[in-house]
C-alpha cells in the first residue's frame, strides 16, 4: 500500500508540474477543460498513456489519469461512474463468452491490437500450430520435446479470468480451446506487465501478450502456424491473433472526452505514435 | 474529570492568597473549559475511529452475506471447487491454504526468531545487542512489496535450482518470504518479553547451580511464555493478512496445495487477483467480499486471543 501511495503521489506531483509548465507555454485561447479518467485494459495502456501525453500538450487544461488492470474493469468503472473512458479489448456493448453486455455504453474503436505467443529465451521452439497450442494450454502437452524443443517441462503462464488478452487469445489462437489449470507448472498473473516479468524470469515458460510489450532479450515471440507476429502480417490478413481495442463510454462521449477519443482516432495519432508502439491503425483493416 | 484540576488549583490558592475571588473563578472556569474541550475532542476521535471500523464491518458484511442468496453456506465452506466462471464457489481450498501457509510459516519462523530473541536478550555481548536491535527494527518497517520482489527475483530461481522444479511458485516459496517478513516482528517482541523476566528468577536459578542452558529453558522461556505467544500471534496476523508479497510468489491458481510446489492461492491473493476482474453485482463479487469478511473475522479472533493472554499474564506477575 505504502508503495502505491508514494507512487501515486509522485505521479500526481509530476502531472501537476507538467501541466503547469505546459500551461505557460500554450496559447491562451485554448479553452478545452476537463478531467478524463481512463481505466481498464493493460494491453491498451501504453497507447493510452502516449495519447494522453500528446493530448495534454495540446490542451493543457485537460487532466488525464490513466491506469490499467483487466479489460473488464474498463466498462465496469464506466458503469459505476468512476471513469469516463473504459479501455477494453472487446466490444463490451455486446455479449462475449463469459461477460454480459454493458447496457447503455458506446464502443469507440481506437486501435488494432496484435497479440503474440511468447516464450522465455531458453526455449528453442520458434513456431507453434493452433493444435500444439491447444495441447499445451489444455495440459495434454507438457514437455517441449513434443513440439520440437528440448526435453524440458513446459511452464504455462496465463492471465487470470477477466483479461481481454486472455479472451482474445482463447478465441483466436486456441480456436476457442480452454485454458485448463494444472497442479504443476502453471501460474496466473494479473496484468500484461506481470506476464512479461513472469515469462522473462521463468525458464521454459510460455505465455501471451500484445506486441507492444515484446522488448528486450529475455522473451521472444513465437510464429503462429508458420506466420510471424508482425503488424504487416496482421494487415495482410495472414496473422489471425489480433483484436480491436475499444474505448467504452457511457452514451455518446461529450466535451473533453469526445475530443480525446477523436484525437486518438485522428490520422495524425494513428499513423505516427500508435504505429511506433506496434499497434495498427484502424483504417488499415478492411 | 474535574478532580485533578481542583487538586492543582489548591496550592495555587495558597500562593496567590491575596488574589480576589473573581480572578480565581475565572482561572478555574477557563481550566475546566479547556478540560472539557479536550475531553470532547478525545471522545470525538475515538468515536470517529469506531464509526469507521463499524462502517468497514457493515459494508463488507452487507455485501458478503449476499453470497448466500445463490450459494449455500455448505458449498462455500466445504467445497474445494472454485470455478466462478461456471458458478462454482467453493472457498474451502482458500481457507485451508491460508491455514496451511500460516502454519508452515510459523513452523519455520518461530524456532528461528525465538532462538534469535534468546541470543539477543541473554547471550550476546552488549555491542552485538546494540547492533542487532536497530537492524531488526528497520526490517519490521520494510514494505512487503520489497520482500515479494526479492522473493520473485532471488528466492524463486534459487528454489528452482535446489528442487529441480520448473516453476518454483507455491506454498514453500510463499512461506519462506513470509518467514523473512515476520521474523523481526516475533524476534523483537519476544526479546522484550524475555527482558521483562525479573532478574531474581535468573539469579535464583544460577544460585541453585543451573547451567545457562537450564536457566534459559527451565526458567526464562517459561516465565516469558505469554509474551512470546503474544509475539507469535502478532507475527501470525501479519502472515495471514499479507497480500502483495504472497501474490508474487504463490502462483495464483485456485486449487488445493497438494505439495510444497503446487501453484496455489490463498484468501488474500485470490481477492487481490480477482476483485477488479469481476462484475459488481455478481455472486462472484459477493463471494470475494465474503472471503474478505472471513479474514476480518480470523484477525479479530486472534486479537481477542492476544488481549485475553495479556490480561492473564498481567494478573500473574
Amino acid at each position: 500500500m505504502k508503495f502505491f501511495k508514494k507512487f501515486s503521489l509522485v505521479t500526481v506531483a509530476s502531472a501537476v508540474l507538467l501541466t503547469s509548465a505546459l500551461a505557460g507555454a500554450a496559447s491562451a485561447k485554448d479553452d478545452l477543460k476537463g478531467k478524463i479518467t481512463i481505466n481498464g485494459s493493460t494491453a491498451l495502456l501504453p497507447m493510452t498513456l502516449q495519447a494522453a501525453k500528446e493530448f495534454q500538450k495540446l490542451h493543457p487544461k485537460v487532466k488525464i489519469a490513466a491506469s490499467g488492470k483487466g479489460s473488464v474493469t474498463g466498462p465496469q468503472a464506466v458503469k459505476k461512474g468512476i471513469a469516463e473512458i473504459g479501455a477494453c479489448d472487446w466490444d463490451a456493448s455486446k455479449d462475449v463468452p463469459g461477460f454480459k453486455a454493458f447496457d447503455g455504453q458506446v464502443a469507440n474503436k481506437v486501435a488494432v491490437i496484435p497479440f503474440a505467443t511468447i516464450v522465455n529465451k531458453s526455449v528453442k521452439v520458434d513456431n507453434l500450430t493452433t493444435e500444439q497450442l491447444k495441447g499445451i494450454y489444455s495440459g495434454k502437452i507438457t514437455n517441449w520435446k513434443d513440439v520440437g524443443g528440448s526435453d524440458e517441462d513446459i511452464v504455462v503462464i496465463t492471465r487470470s479470468f477477466g483479461s481481454g488478452t486472455r479472451v482474445n487469445y482463447q478465441i483466436k489462437a486456441l480456436d476457442g480451446g480452454d485454458i485448463v489449470k494444472k497442479e504443476k507448472n502453471y501460474k496466473e498473473v494479473g496484468s500484461s506487465g506481470d506476464m512479461k516479468t513472469a515469462v522473462a524470469t521463468t525458464p521454459n515458460s510460455i505465455g501471451y501478450i500484445d506486441l507492444t510489450y515484446i522488448t528486450g532479450s529475455d522473451i521472444k515471440a513465437v510464429k503462429h502456424n508458420g506466420v510471424e507476429a508482425t503488424t504487416a502480417n496482421v494487415i495482410n490478413g495472414k496473422y489471425k491473433i489480433w483484436s480491436y481495442g475499444y474505448y467504452m463510454t457511457k452514451g455518446q462521449p461529450t466535451g473533453a472526452t469526445k475530443e480525446f477519443i477523436e484525437y486518438v482516432q485522428s490520422k495524425k495519432f494513428q499513423e505516427s505514435s500508435l504505429k511506433k508502439l506496434k499497434f495498427i491503425p484502424i483504417a488499415a483493416m478492411k | 474529570m474535574n478532580t485533578p484540576v481542583q487538586e492543582s488549583a489548591a496550592p495555587m490558592e495558597k500562593s496567590y492568597s491575596k488574589m480576589t475571588y473573581t480572578h480565581l473563578s475565572k482561572r478555574q472556569s477557563r481550566a475546566s473549559f479547556i478540560n472539557k474541550l479536550f475531553k470532547n475532542y478525545f471522545l470525538f476521535s475515538i468515536l470517529t475511529l469506531c464509526f469507521v471500523l463499524g462502517l468497514v464491518i457493515f459494508f463488507i458484511g452487507k455485501t458478503a452475506f449476499l453470497t448466500f442468496k445463490d450459494v449455500t453456506p455448505a458449498e462455500f465452506f466445504l467445497s474445494f471447487d472454485w470455478t466462478p466462471e461456471d458458478g462454482k464457489f467453493g472457498a474451502a481450498l482458500f481457507i485451508l491454504n491460508t491455514l496451511s501457509l500460516t502454519a508452515l510459516t510459523l513452523v519455520i519462523a518461530v524456532p528461528i526468531s525465538v532462538g534469535m530473541a534468546v541470543l539477543i536478550a541473554e547471550i550476546a555481548p552488549k555491542w552485538m545487542k546494540n547492533l542487532i536491535r536497530p537492524i531488526l527494527d528497520l526490517l519490521v518497517g520494510i514494505p512487503s512489496i520489497v520482500y515479494g520482489y526479492l522473493g520473485l527475483t532471488i528466492l524463486l530461481p534459487l528454489l528452482r535450482e535446489l528442487s529441480g522444479e520448473s516453476l518454483g511458485d507455491g506454498l514453500l516459496a510463499a512461506s519462506l518470504v513470509l518467514t523473512i517478513m515476520i521474523l523481526p516482528t516475533i524476534c523483537r517482541i519476544s526479546d522484550d518479553a524475555i527482558g521483562a523476566v525479573p532478574k531474581k528468577y535468573k539469579e535464583a536459578a544460577y544460585a541453585l547451580g543451573s547451567t545457562r542452558l537450564q536457566t534459559i529453558f527451565r526458567v526464562i522461556l517459561p516465565s516469558a511464555g505469554r509474551g512470546i505467544i503474544a509475539a507469535i500471534i502478532m507475527g501470525m496476523t501479519r502472515a495471514i493478512g499479507e497480500t502483495m508479497a504472497v501474490v508474487m510468489v504463490i502462483g495464483n491458481t485456485p486449487q488445493l496445495a497438494k505439495s510444497l510446489f503446487t501453484s496455489t492461492s490463498v484468501l488474500t491473493s485470490n481477492i487481490v487477483m480477482q476483485i477488479s476482474n469481476v462484475e459488481f453485482d455478481s455472486t462472484w463479487n459477493y463471494a470475494l467480499h465474503m472471503m474478505a469478511f472471513l479474514l476480518l473475522v480470523i484477525s479479530f479472533i486472534l486479537i481477542l486471543f492476544i488481549r485475553f493472554l495479556g490480561r492473564k499474564g498481567g494478573a500473574e506477575s
